[in-house]
């Protein structure tokens, strides 16, 4: 999948900015969207679009259990997260819930992304291609339930 | 072969492995009205019961307003959300602790409350402080909604076992009214970070560990999320055993449980841990957060940090500090003594049980909140509520001038009325400092009870070990 990137040189982003406390009582996806990320980019709404990717430092999604905040993400139209690390619930649920792609990357694919840059993630082949700089990164597989899950479209589809 | 607690627990609970990972059997599952709706409408859709309908409970505490509760709620898109779980509840058969229940509160305060937790058990809840439970020794961590679904149709999870993470806490505190839990735990964060225990279990042992009551140990094992942990627990013993004696849920054999819990709930002498980390709590001081992660944490005596001495030449951090700062409308270099504040929140799943309103009244009795500050108690549940008013604690508290509420999440996570406006700046003795949680704007400085209660009196932060607390 091919899609440019929103970069937030940040660690520890948290389900509470990623998804504000008081739009938990919203129960429409498409809503819930409207306010992704407004914790820290009250603009994200605006300028997100359907394919894009995230790129995030180390330990992302940490705090709270809200699904939420991959959902809202992922109705934003946000196809995949890269980040140094990820807070196990939050990576747990886009997995779950199929609502995104967790990559951890590594620190030197992490420097090398830049804002607006168009990438292609092939995790057949567990690499990322930077189509705008001309350059492979290669990625960690995911963990083999971890693929199956994802490949089945979430826990409600995935047969042991 | 030598086993943690954990691994014994993880281990009696395992139905199936593969690929790596684990089925485990959940031996209790905590429901609220905020993760749980699209739950119900999975198993709806899919024609799907629950499977154990008698291991089930659900209560409503999130987004529950604490004011008056005779009067209608005004938030419509709560009171939906309320209606839905007992709409859900009646639907599927779980028993619901609704909002005019007299056992309605936190659902981490009740469920020790009530006998529902107990130890050796794996539990689970829709919400990331369910490692409170571990204090009980228990096996008890948050999930996402589609894990509740999951849970609620098979009473089973999918797991990657954790790696185990010794947390031992040395020494003898000298002040023990003015050295808290929380300051431990906070403590504790602030040496290991935020993402310290990412992948693993903490046990939290040793000494000091032994000589907490179980209100505190839980105030411990509450915040083990924020070191990044999947849960944390700590080994259960007599303390444990009278705590739960005779409370409503513990099953009917309870004295024979005991005997078996004495016999095998302990990490053998000879088992190997992971990681390990130890803290020695004679020279600690209260803590104060300063940032926007629990982890950004100084000794009330320190100063807010300089960005650059805090991040020791990790740029990131240093980024990552001055923004912090920068949102709490801090300057580095400050006393922490000099903070004024604004707002006082005592309650939330970390600190609002009976000891931590005990320890808090102990500072206030006859004493006046300062006239710049706007204070609140918002006790964990309706039992602790009633507790506290049989000990005349709320009439010390609205005789100083604090606000004594119902019981709920309330400023914790700012889903209710109870929030911060943008600049507000808050003793709170939750468990998140993070941007905008207790309110968009507002600024949290995570501390005790005791120093929450004497910083809604002075209008700004105290060593309380100056104090006679006694």
């Amino acid at each position: 999948m091919k899609g440019s990137v929103i970069k937030y040189e940040k660690d520890n982003i948290d389900t509470d900015v990623i998804l504000p406390g008081p739009y938990l009582k919203i129960h429409d996806y498409d809503e819930l969207a409207k306010h992704a990320m407004e914790g820290i980019d009250k603009d994200f709404h605006k300028k997100v679009k359907p394919g894009d990717f995230l790129v995030a430092g180390k330990n992302f999604g940490c705090g709270s259990s809200r699904e939420h905040a991959p959902i809202a993400l992922s109705y934003s139209g946000v196809k995949a997260v890269l980040a140094l690390s990820f807070a196990r619930i939050f990576y747990r649920n886009a997995v779950d819930g199929a609502f995104l792609l967790p990559i951890e990357i590594e620190e030197s694919t992490y420097k090398d992304i830049s804002e607006g840059d168009q990438l292609e993630i092939e995790t057949s082949e567990n690499k990322i291609r930077n189509i705008t700089k001309n350059t492979i990164y290669e990625i960690k597989p995911f963990p083999e339930l971890i693929g199956k899950i994802i490949a089945a479209g979430g826990l409600f589809n995935y047969k042991s | 072969m030598a086993k943690t607690l954990f691994e014994k627990i993880w281990d009696s609970h395992v139905v199936e492995e593969g690929n790596g990972r684990s089925l485990l059997y959940i031996d209790r599952h905590l429901v609220h009205e905020v993760t749980s709706p699209q739950a119900f409408d999975g198993l709806r859709m899919n024609k799907r019961n629950i499977r154990r309908t008698d291991l089930t409970f659900a209560t409503m505490d999130h987004n529950v307003p604490t004011s008056d509760r005779s009067l209608p709620i005004l938030d419509q898109t709560s009171e939906v959300q309320i209606k839905t779980l007992e709409r859900n509840c009646k639907e599927f058969g779980v028993k619901l602790f609704d909002i005019n229940s007299p056992d309605q509160g936190i659902v981490h305060v009740i469920g020790p409350e009530l006998g529902i937790t107990l130890p050796g058990t794996t539990i689970v809840c829709g919400d990331s402080h369910t490692s409170t439970h571990g204090a009980f020794g228990a096996f008890a961590f948050g999930i996402g909604t589609s894990d509740v679904e999951h849970v609620l149709a098979t009473q089973c999870i999918w797991m990657e076992k954790p790696r185990t993470f010794e947390i031992r806490v040395e020494g003898k505190r000298k002040n023990i009214h003015a050295i808290t839990a929380k300051d431990i735990i906070l403590s504790i964060i602030r040496k290991i970070g935020t993402a310290g225990g990412t992948g693993t279990t903490f046990e939290y042992r040793g000494e000091t560990i032994s000589e907490l009551s179980m209100e505190q140990r839980m105030t411990i094992c509450n915040m083990s999320i924020e070191g990044g942990a999947r849960a944390g627990l700590i080994a259960p013993d007599e303390k444990t055993f009278d705590y739960l004696r005779g409370r409503r849920y513990v099953p009917k054999n309870y004295e024979k449980l005991v005997e078996y819990w004495r016999e095998n709930l302990k990490t053998d002498s000879n088992a190997r841990f992971d990681k390990s980390f130890t803290l020695h709590v004679d020279t600690i001081a209260p803590q104060v957060s300063w940032g926007t992660n629990p982890a950004m944490t100084v000794d009330v005596t320190g100063k807010v940090p300089f960005p650059e001495e805090y991040a020791k030449g990790n740029t990131e951090e240093e980024k990552a500090a001055t923004k912090a700062l920068q949102y709490m409308g801090l300057k580095s270099g400050t006393l922490i003594t000099d903070i004024e504040i604004d707002r006082v929140f005592i309650g939330s799943c970390t600190n609002s049980r009976l000891e931590d309103l005990t320890e808090a009244a102990r500072a206030v009795k006859g004493k006046k909140v300062s006239s710049k500050v706007r204070a609140m108690i918002v006790p964990g549940s309706q039992h602790v509520k009633k507790q506290a008013e049989e000990l005349g604690l709320d009439g010390i508290f609205k005789d100083a001038g604090f606000e004594w509420r119902e019981s709920g999440c309330s400023m914790c996570l700012g889903m209710n009325p109870d929030i911060l406006s943008a600049g507000e700046r808050c003793a709170s003795t939750s468990n998140r400092n993070f941007e905008g949680r207790q309110g968009s704007g507002g600024r949290t400085h995570l501390v005790s009870p005791v120093m929450a209660a004497v910083a809604a009196i002075q209008g700004h932060f105290v060593d309380v070990r100056d104090l006679d607390l006694n």
